[in-house]
């Protein structure tokens, strides 16, 4: 049953979403596909994902027409391959937005590969790039980019010697407790607490007082929206006054809007980017035209996926018209983003630079307080 | 280190009145069924979700918020729980335990999905019960959020315990619960009386769901690990037993907290899950007893 009602809602939601987006003098229309996750644990993030994809897609570049289609993934690999094949069927698509659940991305990947269809994702799974599969093409950067950047802010920008990490249980959360513990191995800082925590824990309080207890003199957080506010939240409470740099749901703006301005004094994250924090015109366009269409605020998912698709639409402008030649124009450009330049590492990891914003206490707005470009030394 | 231990024995109690409440509310529905109620956790929260939203329609400056919008709650939920009823429950009266299980896991996936798709997928804040002030108990900080949160699930609790044994409504309840053909011989409209249990278990959790929604929050994937917990606690209470699971899920929070606090989640969660078995293994019926002889 529960994986019933997704495809129910798939259904629904195909028709109501299927849109064409048409250029001024645009030749015959290339389809594109979105499946993404908008109901289930990932909802949140899937749902920036559906708005940064369709975002790109509804303003295709001059001579370009597209018509995408819309379908939810929901939280397991069979409803996310019963939509791609349903997509591959009916739309024949160039390129498909797909899942940040690396599970399904996983399940995807071999139809994809057979098909030859580009799979243009924010997934942080590791995996998803290392099977072998040329047609998957990462616009987030991975653990190995990311953890890597919290971790030398902590130690080298913050002084850090002795943090404590908690870390979800969850796939997400022990991938990027393994990237912390290697990089902060290397930086020469042992944590004096590793807590593993259930996404189901209502109380934080009992891993904080340990972590006080052990003489941490910060907090790493590997916590998945909720859990990084509650976090955040008890450790304010408590009066632990230690700096703490959180994962990327930090960044999130639905997750400050969980806290008090005060409540943020002092508290940084790793992300790809902050599209509400940048002043560069060009994001703020992005960010207005995000808030106007969805009357929320856009986060690093979006922006990633945003340009995702741009890319797409880049490669279909400059001819590729077959998903096969999408494909080979991901793997063989480099494009300027919003959020960062992507070029492929030769495994279709496209992001490379890592950002760290932190809260000054007087907003929900952060600000970018160091950049880490090329942290995997592809350039 | 005083005020640390405080802290946690506070926060520990109030999450373990929360859960009783959960639990209660779950038990209701099994004493007058028979049938576990599968959408309970996604009642706690959706109570949860209608505290935030008629918290948004008071002014901004009122003193005691949660408490204003509890009596709102508990209505909502009660319609609600009728509601469940009347789609879950009614129609498959005749059936076996199994299908109005299979149907309630039904409405728990639509409301879970509706609340989504509905409002978004993004966790959010609830209103606190008075205010997010701190008491000074003999140099111990203490949350009136947390204290406030344990005297309103109290109150609750006594509130259903003085209507199931002190009223004649409660009398018919527990009649029908335990033997719905002599309860129906003598008068009792069996079918009413079950739909006012769904109507209360509801409101139980919808009040629950508005406690839990400002110190912890409330996201829409919040019903299955709550839901867990309010069976744990009817497995290690006795099944049907009121109180038990009351107590249970009580017994559940406060071993949780504590454990967590000395060695690690990960250890609290293997220990109690070893105890449920232990029960299991050793009185099966719950700690204490059993009155309802079917389960699904």
């Amino acid at each position: 049953m529960r994986r019933l009602i997704p495809v129910l809602l798939l259904s629904l939601a195909v028709p109501a979403a299927a849109a064409p987006a048409l250029a001024a003098g645009a030749a015959e229309p290339v389809a594109v596909s979105v499946l993404v996750p908008i109901t289930g644990f990932l909802a949140l993030e899937g749902t920036a994902q559906r708005n940064g994809a369709v975002l790109a897609l509804d303003k295709p570049p001059a001579g370009v027409s597209v018509t995408y289609q819309v379908a939810d993934t929901a939280t397991s690999p069979e409803v996310a391959v019963t939509a791609l094949q349903r997509a591959l069927d009916r739309e024949q698509p160039v390129a498909v937005a797909a899942p940040i659940f690396g599970t399904q991305m996983l399940a995807m990947a071999p139809i994809a590969d057979r098909a030859g269809v580009p799979l243009v994702t924010v997934s942080g799974t590791a995996k998803i790039t290392e099977l072998g599969h040329d047609v998957v093409f990462r616009f987030f950067p991975t653990d190995a980019v990311v953890k890597v950047a919290q971790a030398r802010y902590a130690v080298q920008e913050l002084g850090m010697k002795k943090p404590a990490v908690l870390y979800q249980t969850t796939a997400y959360g022990q991938s990027g407790r393994e990237h912390l513990a290697r990089t902060l191995k290397q930086l020469g800082v042992e944590p004096v607490l590793e807590e593993a925590i259930d996404p189901g824990i209502k109380d934080l309080v009992p891993a904080l007082e340990r972590a006080r207890a052990a003489g941490a003199d910060g907090l790493l957080l590997q916590l998945h929206s909720g859990p990084t506010a509650l976090a955040v939240r008890q450790a304010h409470g408590l009066g632990l006054g230690l700096p703490v740099v959180a994962g990327s749901a930090m960044h999130q703006p639905t997750t400050a809007a969980l806290l008090e301005p005060d409540q943020l004094t002092g508290v940084c994250a790793e992300t790809a980017s902050s599209p509400v924090s940048e002043a560069d015109p060009r994001v703020a366009a992005f960010t207005n035209a995000y808030r106007e269409r969805f009357h929320s605020e856009p986060d690093a998912f979006a922006l990633g996926q945003y340009d995702g698709m741009r890319m797409v639409l880049a490669a279909v402008a400059d001819g590729a018209r077959s998903p096969q030649a999408v494909r080979d124009w991901l793997a063989g450009r480099r494009y300027q983003g919003l959020a960062m330049d992507y070029v492929s590492d030769g495994t279709g990891n496209m992001a490379h630079d890592a950002v760290i914003v932190c809260y000054d206490g007087t907003g929900r707005v952060p600000t970018i307080m160091k950049r880490y470009d090329a942290v995997d030394g592809v350039r | 280190m005083i005020e640390a231990a405080a802290q946690l024995a506070v926060n520990a109690v109030a999450l373990g009145a929360v859960y009783a409440l959960v639990a209660l509310g779950f038990v209701l529905v099994i004493g007058a069924v028979g049938a576990v109620n599968f959408a309970h956790g996604e009642l706690v929260m959706l109570g949860g979700m209608v505290g935030v939203g008629a918290a948004m329609l008071l002014p901004a400056d009122l003193p005691v918020p949660g408490l204003l919008v509890l009596p709102a709650v508990l209505a909502v939920m009660a319609a609600v729980g009728l509601a469940v009823a009347g789609i879950a429950y009614a129609p498959l009266r005749r059936a076996p335990p199994t299908a109005v299980f299979i149907a309630t896991i039904a409405v728990g996936l639509i409301v879970h999905h509706g609340v989504t798709v509905g409002i978004g997928p993004e966790p959010r804040r609830g209103p606190p019960l008075i205010d997010s002030g701190i008491l000074d108990v003999a140099g111990v900080g203490l949350a009136h959020q947390q204290l406030a949160t344990i005297a309103t699930a109290a109150a609750l609790i006594f509130a259903v315990h003085f209507l199931l044994q002190q009223t004649r409504f409660g009398r018919r309840l527990r009649a029908a619960a335990q033997d719905p053909e002599m309860a129906r011989a003598v008068g009792i409209p069996v079918r009413l009386t079950i739909a006012v249990s769904f109507a209360l278990a509801a409101a139980l959790a919808g009040a629950a769901g508005l406690l839990l929604s400002n110190q912890y929050l409330v996201t829409p994937t919040d019903g299955g690990a709550l839901m867990l917990k309010a069976y744990v606690a009817t497995v290690i209470g006795g099944w049907g037993r009121i109180w038990g699971a009351a107590l249970g899920a009580f017994a559940i929070a406060v071993f949780e907290t504590l454990v967590a606090a000395s060695a690690s989640y990960l250890v609290a969660e293997a220990l109690l899950y070893l105890g449920v078995l232990a029960v299991l293994a050793v009185r099966p019926q719950g700690l204490f007893g059993e009155t309802t002889g079917r389960r699904a």
